[in-house]
């Protein structure tokens, strides 16, 4: 990115989370860390304050032009740190909070980041949050070298952090479908404005390891194989009128395929899924259907095609000139009409999460949280730290259904999980 | 440690009953009086409300210099009529319509909408100043404009009290409607002949009543609802 511009354009991704904004929804994720004392906030004030310049994709405002919206450097203090609330990933308004896209949280041992979604994906937030909680441990006096994803706050950043590395990769002469057919989509009451529904399960991961390499699959592939399951035990106890495939909206991170080391969104997603139609799934032939999906799939050439169908359709000459209300429309109908119909449930892996090895003493955990779903369903998300894994589930819905199905499976797999939830 | 009894989750200390599936813990062993702290916050988060007021202040100046402005013009340089009574006039309108939405957003609905009433009412008396068509004004524009505005309170009202389901409010919508062309009908037959009277409003309410009888019959019987909501569906 050329130093002199003072303002960015949004990515691929970040371009539609805007798009889907209304006054019950925002497309916000979160992430905690746990450590091992208590918060300090008036420390946590100041780490942020000194760490928010290293990331000048995150000390930004969205604006609107007539075209696209964009990103523009904001010039406001770094906004307060607040105590944690019952409710996360509440909406976010684009015109408050001093129009900074984030929010810091405390409550007792942990500190939590809410981002909006345009800003930057897991990977991108991981880094902030680790970056901050590295200045704040510092500042109460402990030694804490940068690496694992803890930058140097002192050097200037990278312009390679601040680029749309998908541009930048997506050179495929083919793109892929665009549509992948409806899946599922599971029906439930709604629970009142804004109220998000946590049920989260950890697990022992040597204990994960064994039983995913007992099906000879990874962690990640075990894991969307059993929500799998359970979104067709749930299907199969809604007696649908007519059954459809299942499927999970999975984000891969495009970091392992393509060397970027932007802190902005660079995700693609892929559809893992089942289609009941064809017949009785058991267990095992779910979890080798997942196996042979990602080994066909996840390979740089399949998610250069993904990610250049977007690429080709944000630099056609005919789109970008459309003003930016009417492409509001369409993308949001699009959404409704097509994306958000065509998966049953997310699930995000954050896969392990690292610190440096001096910082390791001072942190107990991590965990991640996929904001509230478009529509009714649950997402779930996965993050490992120093042996424990950590599966959140987030909805807001009544029904926990697909969640029960889900760890009652880990269970009669021999997994032992520890559930907590904030439902009352 | 507590376990559920239904899922075999092992079960947060804090966890009156299992968020899977609802059974409620009970450990025999464990003492009533101390309940372990939740791990979650117990504080509720509020979202910030956005301020408009500089939106706000800044439509009302354009509005005020356009009126001001092109009142200007007519007494001054372009006299041959009262034409920026139009202008002056839209403005109002404009002003009404959306700076209390804007700034007093806990305004109630029925005084937002009394107060549009009241603005087209008054650009209506603008035109009929200008084309001195007082009678009209007050023989067809005022009715209709009264019968608009009460029947958008009565459909609010019905979604407010009595149900937000979209067969009902579809049901209220096409009554107000077919009574609203009455009212039409009525007021341009009063205006031209003198006598009160329907003439095709009479077929437009007798569809209205058709449809709202035959959504009624739907409401009323689950088993017709289920299946048109079966079959429609979208």
């Amino acid at each position: 990115m050329n130093k002199k511009e003072t303002w960015y354009k949004l990515d691929l991704s970040a371009n539609v989370y805007p798009t889907l904004q209304k006054r019950k929804f925002s497309s916000l994720f979160r992430i905690t860390i746990a450590l091992k004392e208590d918060i300090d906030p008036v420390l946590l004030q100041k780490a942020l304050d000194v760490t928010l310049p290293r990331f000048p994709s995150m000390k930004v405002a969205m604006r609107k032009g007539l075209f696209w919206r964009y990103l523009e450097p904001n010039a406001n203090p770094a906004p307060k740190v607040q105590p944690d609330i019952q409710n996360p990933c509440m909406p976010i308004r684009i015109k408050s909070n001093d129009r900074y896209l984030f929010r810091v949280y405390y409550f007792k041992n942990q500190i939590a980041l809410e981002v909006f979604h345009s800003l930057a994906d897991g990977n991108g937030g991981l880094c902030f949050l680790k970056t901050m909680t590295a200045v704040y441990l510092r500042m109460k006096g402990y030694e804490i070298p940068d690496g694992e994803g803890v930058l140097n706050i002192e050097e200037q950043p990278d312009p390679e952090e601040l680029e749309d590395a998908y541009i930048k990769y997506a050179n495929s002469r083919v793109p892929s479908k665009r549509s992948q057919g409806n899946a599922y989509r599971i029906h439930g009451t709604q629970e009142p404005f804004y109220t998000l529904n946590i049920i989260k399960g950890t697990m022992d991961v040597s204990n994960l390891k064994a039983v995913a390499k007992g099906y000879q699959v990874t962690i990640t592939e075990y894991l969307n194989a059993v929500l799998l399951y359970a979104l067709l035990e749930k299907q199969k106890a809604d007696r649908v009128w007519k059954e459809k495939p299942v499927k999970i909206a999975m984000p891969v991170n495009l970091r392992n395929f393509f060397p970027s080391r932007t802190m902005r969104n660079f995700i693609t997603m892929l559809y893992p899924g089942i289609d009941p139609r064809l017949g009785e799934y058991t267990f095992e032939e779910i979890v080798k259907q997942v196996h042979h999906f990602m080994q066909y799939y996840i390979n740089p050439k399949f998610l250069n095609a993904d990610i250049t169908k977007n690429a080709n359709t944000q630099q056609s000459i005919w789109i970008r000139m459309v003003p930016l209300l009417i492409k509001d429309l369409i993308v949001r109908q699009f959404y409704i009409k097509v994306q958000n119909k065509q998966s049953s449930a997310g699930l995000t892996n954050l896969g392990i999460a690292k610190v440096p090895g001096a910082m390791e003493k001072y942190v107990v955990g991590f965990d991640v949280l996929m904001g509230q779903p478009f529509s009714s369903r649950t997402n779930c998300a996965i993050v490992s730290y120093q042996g424990v894994t950590s599966v959140n589930f987030a909805s807001s819905i009544i029904e926990a259904d697909v969640e029960r199905y889900f760890f009652r499976k880990l269970v009669k797999d021999g997994i032992h999980v520890k559930i907590q939830s904030n439902r009352r | 440690m507590a376990y559920c009894v239904n899922c075999g989750v092992e079960l947060e200390a804090s966890l009156e009953k299992c968020p899977l599936c609802n059974t409620p813990v009970y450990h025999p062993a464990k003492e009533e009086k101390s309940k372990p702290a939740s791990p979650y916050p117990a504080i509720r988060g509020e979202v910030a409300r956005v301020k408009r007021t500089d939106l706000a202040i800044l439509i009302t100046v354009i509005l005020s210099c356009t009126a001001l402005g092109c009142g200007l013009l007519n007494l001054f340089i372009f006299q041959m009529n009262a034409w920026s009574l139009y202008i002056i006039g839209l403005c109002v309108v404009f002003w009404i319509f959306f700076i209390p939405a804007m700034i007093y957003r806990k305004l109630p609905f029925f005084l937002m909408l009394l107060f549009d009433g009241a603005a087209v009412a008054m650009y209506c008396g603008i035109i009929a100043y200008l084309f001195d068509g007082g009678e009209w004004y007050r023989l067809i524009a005022l009715p209709i404009i009264i019968i608009g505005v009460v029947l958008i309170m009565a459909v609010n009202l019905c979604y407010r009290f009595l149900s937000r389901s979209i067969l009902f409010m579809a049901l209220a919508v096409v009554l107000a409607l077919g009574i609203f062309c009455v009212g039409i009908d009525a007021s341009i037959k009063n205006f031209i002949t003198g006598v009160p009277g329907i003439t095709w409003s009479a077929i437009v309410m007798t569809c209205s009543l058709i449809i709202a009888v035959t959504l009624f019959t739907i409401m009323r019987i689950s088993r017709l609802r289920e299946e048109v909501r079966r079959r429609m569906h979208i």
